[in-house]
């Protein structure tokens, strides 16, 4: 009960903090992609409720309930994906990374490097359009556990999960810090010069 | 029972006996499938004996011969010295291969069926793929024994040639008592028996309630034997016969499943052998272990027994495999739990620097658990005024549901050393889940809008065998913590498996 964590209150004020590292939100055209979602689904419902009104006449005193529910769902989402978007932001420290997102509630994960099992990068056809990606980095711990990171340069992605892989496959070498050190520039210079610098390292 | 020379590098079958383990598969399968026919035909007015005869006896025939063909088609072979493979199926040919160093473990088991005709049953299980989990069903005591070895000899993993079926020489390192597994079956698993036995009995007294009104004796009925001091009576009876029925199948449960529970140390590996119908073997790897739950209710703390859960390392999205992963040992007193835990965590767990809940914790249960189902049920009754006697009930409920919350809060705990990371938890069934800081996978902090003004959280630990979660609790100190175990998994030389 006593002296065992006497030791970790001097070792935490030392240690990095996480909550103190300046996430990169995600790329400003991912909104859009947000937008088209949402359009296509409430889209989708609206045309078959227009559907419904005009053939189902044991619906016409519903009529203005239902619109009202509908205008207030669509309302909610749209602030809710518009926060989570604000919110939505990451990190590739040296030893994991950090990926916090949500609206109602903030969660923020963290997956070392040393248990990542593999890193996926893949394109929905809207992103494509884009030049967006998302990098999905998975773990041995259950899919609660892992990362997906959308809204990503394309080029950007490609980046990250090789500097993913490289922490994964030789954890051990310096070099890694050159990686490090680059690779955390490319969150704010653009994106042309971290293709160039990712296609040197690898 | 060493000198086996079977040549695995040539289709071996199983054992010819093996028609008829196939043959009770098949037929099982077959009765699942049909079970709804059977039950429709066998309820049905015109019975012709005749009919059923002759369908009773082609569904047979026809089984014994797909079980034949099953143990047919069936060979395993091990492929340049380096894959295992199955080949198996009657139409849909199927092709297994593993390579055999991806072979975690090799398990040897019998059922009820396979120890009548003394055959056994090799389960193969690999890291990553739980679809390709293989299982031979009927070979003998010595040729399981040789395949095992050879399965294993290759992975250079563990080197246990002596890792008999039943080895009855050696001196266990644990053996649960029948005692002791008396103790467990009384004392556990109250909610969940209680549980089925509710439903079954509400959907007993529905059909009943059903057939009355078919038979159109519904009201005769209830004028005749239902009155108030009948009620009473009859509700006190039913809820005296759950009880009773909760204490049975418990305990029988307990019993079939973990008879002459042994569990025997060789090398670096555990090996658990319990059952009464069914023998399972399962080996277990302390560095394959992801967490270990020790749990015991506040009659087992009398009694003295506890129940230990080891988690081992799971395949990734399925749930289902995870629970399967999950071996338990039942039973086990204060000196054998502190044993067991010591030669799976290499260390005994000390409880260490406690974090608290917050208060908030029971306001937040209050309101998932009490205030949302009650105001749910006011909204239905008054909807459908017919079932307003429910509202009886709800006292009830409250008063229960809110003294497990509060214990449920009191028993609340994260307990930390540099080496573990110990969660206490639960309002009856107090569990404590054991992990070692370098088996997370990954940590995530939850906290709702509403919860940053008062700066409490929650806090999600992950693991290959299943997530820890604890909340809510002061934010700051969370975050601290995640810091500070990031910190360990980052810097650590160790290897979560």
């Amino acid at each position: 009960m006593e002296e065992p964590f006497i030791n970790d209150t001097i070792d935490t004020t030392v240690l990095p903090k996480f909550e103190d590292v300046q996430l990169t939100p995600l790329h400003p055209s991912y909104i859009k992609v947000i937008w088209f979602n949402i359009a296509l689904v409430f889209g989708i419902i609206a045309i078959t409720a227009g559907f419904g009104f005009y053939y189902i006449n044991d619906l016409q005193p519903y009529r203005i309930a239902i619109s009202a529910g509908y205008i207030f769902i669509v309302l909610l989402t749209i602030t809710i994906n518009v926060i989570n978007f604000k919110t939505r932001g990451f990190a590739f420290r040296e030893h994991d990374v950090i990926y916090r997102s949500g609206a109602i509630s903030i969660n923020t994960t963290i997956i070392p490097y040393n248990r990542v099992q593999h890193v996926a990068v893949h394109e929905g056809p809207i992103s494509r359009w884009l030049d967006l990606a998302t990098v999905e980095v998975f773990t041995a711990g259950g899919v609660g556990g892992d990362i997906k990171i959308p809204g990503l340069e394309k080029i950007h992605a490609t980046a990250i999960k090789q500097l993913v892989v490289g922490k994964i496959d030789n954890k051990q070498t310096k070099e890694e810090e050159d990686i490090y050190t680059s690779a955390t520039k490319e969150d704010i210079l653009p994106s042309e010069e971290e293709s160039n610098n990712e296609g040197n390292q690898y | 029972m060493k000198e086996t020379n079977i040549d695995f590098s040539q289709p071996q079958r199983q054992s010819l006996l093996g028609v008829f383990i196939m043959f009770a598969d098949s037929l099982q399968e077959m009765a699942r499938a049909l079970f709804p026919i059977i039950v429709v035909s066998l309820l049905s007015e015109k019975k012709k004996f005749l009919f059923y005869a002759i369908t009773a006896a082609v569904v047979l025939i026809g089984t014994l011969v797909v079980g034949y063909f099953r143990y047919r088609n069936f060979t395993f072979i091990i492929e340049g010295n380096n894959e295992f493979v199955v080949h198996k199926g009657i139409f849909k040919k199927t092709r297994i291969g593993i390579p055999l160093h991806k072979i975690q473990q090799v398990n040897i088991n019998q059922n009820f069926l396979q120890r009548l005709l003394n055959m056994y049953e090799v389960e193969i299980d690999t890291a990553g793929s739980s679809k390709t989990e293989i299982s031979i069903k009927a070979i003998t005591a010595q040729y399981a024994q040789a395949l095992k070895e050879r399965l294993l000899q290759d992975g250079g993993k563990v080197k246990n040639a002596d890792t008999d079926i039943i080895s009855q020489k050696e001196v266990p390192f644990i053996t649960v008592s029948f005692a002791s597994l008396l103790k467990t079956g009384i004392t556990s698993n109250y909610v969940r028996s209680f549980g089925i036995l509710l439903a079954f009995f509400i959907s007993t007294f529905q059909h009943l309630d059903e057939y009355l009104t078919y038979v159109n004796a519904k009201d005769s009925f209830i004028n005749q034997y239902f009155n108030t001091q009948f009620l009473l009576r009859f509700v006190a009876f039913i809820i005296f016969m759950i009880l009773v029925f909760t204490l049975i199948i418990n305990l029988s449960r307990t019993i079939l499943r973990f008879y002459n529970f042994k569990v025997l140390k060789q090398q670096n590996s555990l090996l658990l052998s319990h059952g009464l119908i069914n023998t399972r073997n399962t080996i277990i790897r302390p560095d394959k272990v992801q967490m270990v739950t020790v749990g015991r209710n506040y009659f087992q703390k009398k009694f003295d027994v506890n129940d230990v859960k080891i988690r081992q390392a799971s395949d990734l999205e399925q749930t289902k495999d995870r629970a399967k992963m999950s071996t338990e040992i039942p039973g086990v007193n204060q000196t054998e739990k502190n044993a067991l835990l010591e030669f799976l965590l290499e260390k005994m767990p000390e409880r260490g620097f406690a974090v608290k809940p917050n208060f908030r914790k029971m306001i937040f249960e209050v309101f998932k658990y009490i205030l949302i189902p009650v105001g749910l049920l006011f909204a239905y009754t008054k909807l459908v005024p017919d079932v307003a006697d429910v509202l009886y009930v709800i006292p009830f409920y409250i008063v229960f549901v809110a003294v497990l919350i509060y214990f449920a809060f009191r028993n609340s705990r994260l307990f930390i050393t540099p080496d573990f990371i110990i969660r206490q938890r639960g309002a009856w069934d107090i569990d404590n889940d054991i992990l070692a800081p370098h088996k997370i996978q990954g940590i995530k902090l939850q906290q709702f809008f509403w919860q940053k003004m008062s700066n409490v959280g929650t806090i999600k630990i992950y693991t290959a065998g299943g997530d820890v979660h604890f909340g809510l609790a002061n934010f700051t100190q969370l975050k601290k913590l995640t810091n500070y175990w990031l910190y360990q998994v980052e810097t650590t030389k160790k290897n979560w498996m």
